[in-house]
């Protein structure tokens, strides 16, 4: 694609630049994606350097370090109780001795059944005492796979303890060097509330994150290279191992081969998931922007009371709005039995019956839900567009239209790029609309052959859930959607960032 | 041609009456649109003489039954279960938000960028998944079912620093140079915080609050979960839902109009209340992304 | 009441951008000294080092003999006023300066006397019960200073304190800074991008570019000796007329020739020429625009100038010119030189005749801008 200097660009026709512009921005879509591996691939590059770097300083360390310090690469901490800073080094020395005895203890036994992912599952074996056979449950995939994903973290959490414990030697030894004086305990407690008052605030979020949101992830990408379902749940019935990449082959099926392959439903459901998510992202915000502005305009009376009106609905918790309006759509529902009644229709109206007619209310229903939470912020944005913009618009000619056209769109888009980004992944996973108004129906029979029921409506959120709470439970495909959903999220994050120069000049129009 | 002819005729006044006008009306539509679902809800749980779907929206027979029935089904358990759950889930919500938010707007740690880029990361997987495995971890450690309550508020919080993301932007608004004056003045970091930083920090304060507490009030997906069938673990949504299902929605249609009424009045009387708060909140935060 | 100095400080920012390199300064006890130059220069940086606000990269700061790197700001006794003031907008007037105190502990009537008599000073004795939201520019300017007063601290810094006031406040509050010094005797550190600040105020002046000390020097020395062509500019207005010219020497005498114009470099700058053996050749000739010399009718040694703007300043008249060559002038003349028909003919496109004394000159090196005589 010909690239055209500033001034050349400016010569253009209006058409011309409109295409120019639409065509450099999928040019640059390729650009954008090899950007964002590149980064990651600079970024492992940065993580190597910065590793052998470690290791360097940590032999350094080892050959220049006085006794104390090279004491201190076996008995962590020791180095810090010998100079003086006790409290330090018994944490240092604490935090070892529960490591080396739970590695003993426990650590060892997982990690090294984490390869089989256990051996032997559950048996019937011969009970003299009841003189009679007895179920034996042997090894435990699911504990072993948890036990070992903790394991890891805890031996990654070793290591790093033991890399500060060395520096910690180094530091304290130049301190002494300098002949200033080390921090005391005091001193350190002290700094909690202060200079190093962060760590103090973040401990606790950061543990929430790490338990319930890091180590769950970690364990459930490991799900999707295992067999782990409601028929080997790892200890009552059968044991789970590990499968390679067999389940992300089932969906989406390269290889051409397999037994099961879900690779058109995932087609199908993923197609969906993306219109909804453009439809449900821009209706909204065109029609809650509207919304604003009508409420805005001078001369209109009432203002608080419409607003009010619009946000009360947000007060009431959607299961209730949602699961009654959709009851409301239904085939008996109050909208068909009315329409019935005044003879506008002969026959109910299939709202969830049709696939076609089901997305169009699904989206409909969901611009109702939406647009107070927009009409919200367009009323802020819109309120802090300088009024001296429209006052020189004005001056300069401009008429209604285009002062909308001109200064509001481009205002209102530039500032709330990156929510519309945020807002289109949510949607993405908006399982409440859909769940609680449709459960995904109706049913698309010509997929239902995959994994549960999937219906034309259903988010592949919505079709995750599903595969969980199934009666088959196929727990590893879930976690390949889930996984497939996050690359298809990062694909998108990364094309925008990349390719919206908005986003990242955000001070523009400040 | 005409309209500009006509505009000039009547004066730009007269135009702008008659756009109003069209305004006022739309506006009036657009309310009864949002609202008669809400009225739909309100005189149908009024209505006694049938208790499944009907084609008309006006009761023939009214009367109380629907919500005295409320009482002799599990619902007050719901009820209470929802009720704690959300109260000890937004005070503790809260805090860790303010945590996170007041750190990564006012400290410049090394760790800073690498940690939010790697929170941005983590919140494009869908959170439903971790849900498989935390359900079976929390049922070894007896928090699910009948004893849902605390399990699900472990669930709530846990990950809740992740949402940090409206409290920075709003932190980030209070001049920094407030802190340093502070630091200089003699106060340690924590000082900073308590004295001058939350006093002003009130609006988010009540606004982290407010969402806080209306997410485990109208949660679905964690709560049925959590309870996974055990109806005095469940929370109202997920109890409530139940009605619904095909074999039961006939008996308890009406029932389920009382119920929603009876969920939806204290959070309604409570936004309207603290509408002010919740609207910085939202417009904030779209704004600053 | 310390000393502070300042050895190799350097501020890299994790971009690596380097804010200020290898800054130096012996402050004395009860000095004031004002850091002054273009924004971006790293004076704020500088002075936000010294209070602990700042990371310092490398290099020492100590206060009192003290090194104080790696103390947090509040335990190095030092006081602050802020650009914005930074009042606790939660906070009453009374409340926004005994927060200090508060914070040391010390017992109510300490601190009510304490506040009492730094408001009285200030005069802000009526306004001790408001918010800082209610009171006018002004007066939040003395809030911010009386907090830092009640202090009794052993530094004074001040961030741009008069920046954000008008023209007019902007000068009472200088002439009341001049007063507060007084009172205080103690050590200040000013920071201000404004030169009239920086002469009226300091007893030494630190001119910063781009992270560089340009000069350091009391307000006459930097005025009068600057070591660069920077430092020529930016002290004094309206600046310096600076033009390329040729130096020319003579039987041992020494003469610039702008524009035709043949001058006798005379006095001390002519015998400083001498000394240093100055060879003749090109050099950036710069010229005050109050040691320019106005005449109606040509004269030997006078350039022929054209008028192109006349800014009448009420006293004194600014007058534009360019010359033959296209160097552009500022003459600088008071208004009751001219009889009232001179003033009358200064109209655009007047024809001029511009010359200079010659001990008046200032010489810079064209590649290195440094000034050939300091």
């Amino acid at each position: 694609m010909k690239k055209y200097s500033d001034l050349e660009y400016l010569r253009l026709s209006k058409w011309n630049k409109f295409t120019y512009r639409f065509l450099s921005f999928f040019a640059s879509i390729p650009t954008a994606i090899w950007n964002g591996i590149k980064s990651i691939g600079l970024w492992f590059k940065k993580a190597g350097l910065a590793i052998a770097g470690e290791a360097k300083d940590i032999v350094q360390t080892f050959i220049e370090g006085d006794w104390k310090t090279k004491l201190s690469y076996l008995v962590m901490g020791f180095g810090n109780i010998a100079r003086g800073q006790v409290l330090r080094g018994l944490l240092f020395l604490l935090f070892e001795v529960v490591f080396i005895g739970y590695m003993i203890l426990a650590g060892i036994y997982w990690m090294s059944m984490l390869p089989s992912l256990g051996v032997v599952g559950p048996h019937r074996e011969y009970n003299e005492l009841l003189d009679t056979y007895v179920t034996v449950y042997g090894d435990n995939s699911f504990k072993i796979l948890l036990y070992g994903v903790l394991t890891m973290f805890f031996i990654v959490a070793f290591i790093y303890t033991w890399r500060l414990n060395v520096k910690q030697n180094k530091i304290a030894e130049g301190i002494l060097k300098s002949g200033k004086k080390l921090k005391s305990g005091k001193d350190d407690l002290r700094s909690l509330v202060d200079d190093q008052f962060h760590k103090t605030l973040l401990a606790l979020p950061l543990t929430g994150i790490l338990i319930f949101t890091v180590m769950p992830l970690v364990f459930m990408i490991l799900v999707a290279f295992t067999n782990y379902d409601g028929t080997h749940d790892g200890f009552s019935n059968n044991l789970f191992t590990w499968v390679g990449l067999e389940n992300f082959n089932t969906m989406l099926h390269w290889t051409g081969g397999g037994s099961t392959n879900y690779s058109a439903t995932f087609g199908e459901v993923l197609s969906w998931t993306l219109m909804w998510a453009f439809f449900a992202t821009f209706t909204n915000y065109f029609l809650g922007m509207a919304v604003a502005m009508m409420i805005n305009k001078k001369g209109i009376r009432l203002k608080k009371v419409w607003r009010t009106i619009l946000v009360m609905t947000i007060a009431i918790p959607q299961y209730i709005s949602l699961l009654y309006v959709s009851k409301m759509f239904a085939k008996n529902g109050i909208i068909n039995g009315l329409l019935l009644d005044w003879g506008w229709i002969s026959k109910a109206l299939p709202f969830w019956e049709d696939p076609t007619w089901a997305r169009c209310t699904v989206i409909g229903i969901n611009i109702w839900i939406g647009i107070p939470y927009l009409m919200l912020i367009a009323t802020g944005i819109l309120m802090n567009i300088p009024a001296d913009l429209y006052e020189s618009a004005k001056i300069d000619g401009a008429s209604g239209w285009q002062q909308y056209s001109k200064i509001t769109l481009p205002y209102m888009l530039f500032v709330t790029g990156p929510y519309l980004l945020t807002s289109f992944t949510s949607n993405i996973n908006n399982f409440n609309v859909i769940f609680l108004l449709t459960g995904g129906a109706p049913i698309n029979t010509s997929a239902s052959g995959a994994a549960g029921s999937v219906g034309y409506t259903d988010l592949l959120i919505t079709w995750l859930f599903k595969i969980t709470t199934g009666a088959e439970s196929k727990y590893y495909l879930a976690s390949v959607i889930g996984i497939l959903v996050f690359v298809i999220m990062a694909i998108i994050t990364l094309v925008v960032y990349g390719v919206l120069p908005s986003i990242k000049n955000e001070e523009d129009f400040q | 041609m005409e309209t500009k002819s006509m505009k000039q005729h009547m004066g730009i006044r007269a135009a702008n009456t008659i756009s109003n006008t069209i305004i006022h009306v739309l506006l009036i539509i657009i309310s009864v649109i949002w609202l008669i679902p809400f009225v739909c809800i309100v005189l149908q749980s009024l209505r006694v003489e049938s208790t499944w779907q009907v084609g008309y929206i006006i009761p023939q027979k009214w009367g109380l039954d629907n919500y005295r029935n409320l009482l002799n089904t599990n619902f007050p358990k719901w009820y209470l279960n929802t009720l704690i759950t959300a109260l000890v889930t937004a005070a503790l919500q809260t805090i860790i938000v303010l945590c996170m938010s007041y750190t990564l707007s006012r400290f410049r740690f090394k760790l800073r960028k690498p940690l939010m880029k790697f929170m941005l990361i983590l919140g494009l997987f869908p959170g439903m998944l971790t849900m498989i495995i935390l359900y079976r971890v929390l049922k070894d450690l007896g928090l699910t079912q009948a004893n849902a309550v605390p399990g699900l508020i472990l669930v709530y919080i846990a990950s809740s620093g992740m949402g940090y993301y409206v409290s920075k932007g709003f932190f980030d608004t209070i001049p920094k140079s407030l802190d340093e004056a502070a630091r200089i003045d003699g106060a340690t970091r924590a000082q900073v915080l308590v004295k001058i930083i939350l006093p002003l920090a009130g609006s988010i304060v009540i606004y982290t609050l407010l969402t806080a507490f209306m997410g485990p009030w109208g949660d679905y997906v964690f709560a049925s979960y959590i309870s996974f069938g055990n109806s005095s673990g469940m929370n109202v949504a997920v109890g409530m839902y139940n009605w619904l299902t095909p074999d039961q929605i006939n008996n308890n249609y009406t029932m389920f109009c009382a119920g929603g009424v009876v969920v939806a009045i204290p959070v309604v009387i409570l936004f309207m209340c603290l509408q002010k708060y919740y609207v910085e909140g939202v417009t904030g935060g779209a704004v600053k992304g | 009441m310390a000393s502070v100095k300042l050895t190799n400080v350097k501020k890299i920012y994790d971009n690596n951008v380097v804010a200020v390199h290898d800054f130096n300064l012996d402050i004395k006890d009860k000095e004031f000294v004002v850091f002054v130059g273009p924004s971006g220069c790293g004076k704020s940086t500088t002075l936000r080092m010294v209070a602990g606000l700042e990371e310092i990269s490398e290099g020492t700061v100590e206060i009192d003999g003290q090194v104080v790197n790696d103390l947090q700001p509040k335990d190095r006794n030092i006081a602050m006023v802020f650009q914005n003031y930074a009042l606790y907008p939660h906070m009453t007037v009374y409340d926004n300066i005994a927060f200090s105190l508060r914070l040391q502990k010390l017992p109510e009537d300490v601190i009510y006397s304490k506040v009492t008599n730094a408001a009285e000073i200030l005069g802000i004795t009526d306004y001790l019960m408001r918010k800082p939201r209610a009171l006018s520019g002004g007066q939040r300017q003395r809030v911010a200073i009386g907090r830092a007063m009640v202090r009794d601290s052993k530094v004074f810094l001040m961030d741009e304190p008069l920046s954000n006031l008008d023209a007019k406040l902007r000068n009472q509050m200088r002439a009341e800074i001049i007063l507060l010094r007084q009172k205080l005797n103690t050590t200040f550190i000013y920071v201000t991008h404004d030169q009239t600040e920086a002469m009226t105020l300091g007893d030494r002046i630190v001119i910063m570019k781009d992270g560089f000390i340009q000069q350091v020097g009391t307000p006459a020395e930097v005025f009068e000796t600057p070591t660069n062509l920077f430092v020529a500019e930016f002290i004094g207005a309206p600046k310096m007329n600076i033009v390329h010219t040729q130096l020319v020497k003579e039987n041992g005498k020494y003469f610039v020739t702008p524009c035709g114009a043949k001058i006798e470099v005379t006095g001390e700058k002519g015998e400083l020429l001498a000394e240093k053996n100055i060879a003749a050749g090109e050099v950036l000739l710069g010229v005050r625009p109050e040691h320019m010399l106005l005449a109606f009718e040509p004269k030997a040694d006078a350039m022929a100038a054209r008028l192109e703007v006349n800014e009448m300043m009420g006293s004194e008249l600014h007058l534009h010119v360019y010359t033959e060559d296209g160097a552009r002038w500022i003459v600088r003349v008071p208004t009751i030189d001219l009889t009232a028909e001179q003033r009358k003919s200064l109209v655009n496109g007047a024809q001029l005749y511009i010359t200079f004394e010659g001990k008046v000159m200032h010489f810079f090196d064209p590649k290195t801008e440094k000034n050939l005589l300091y």
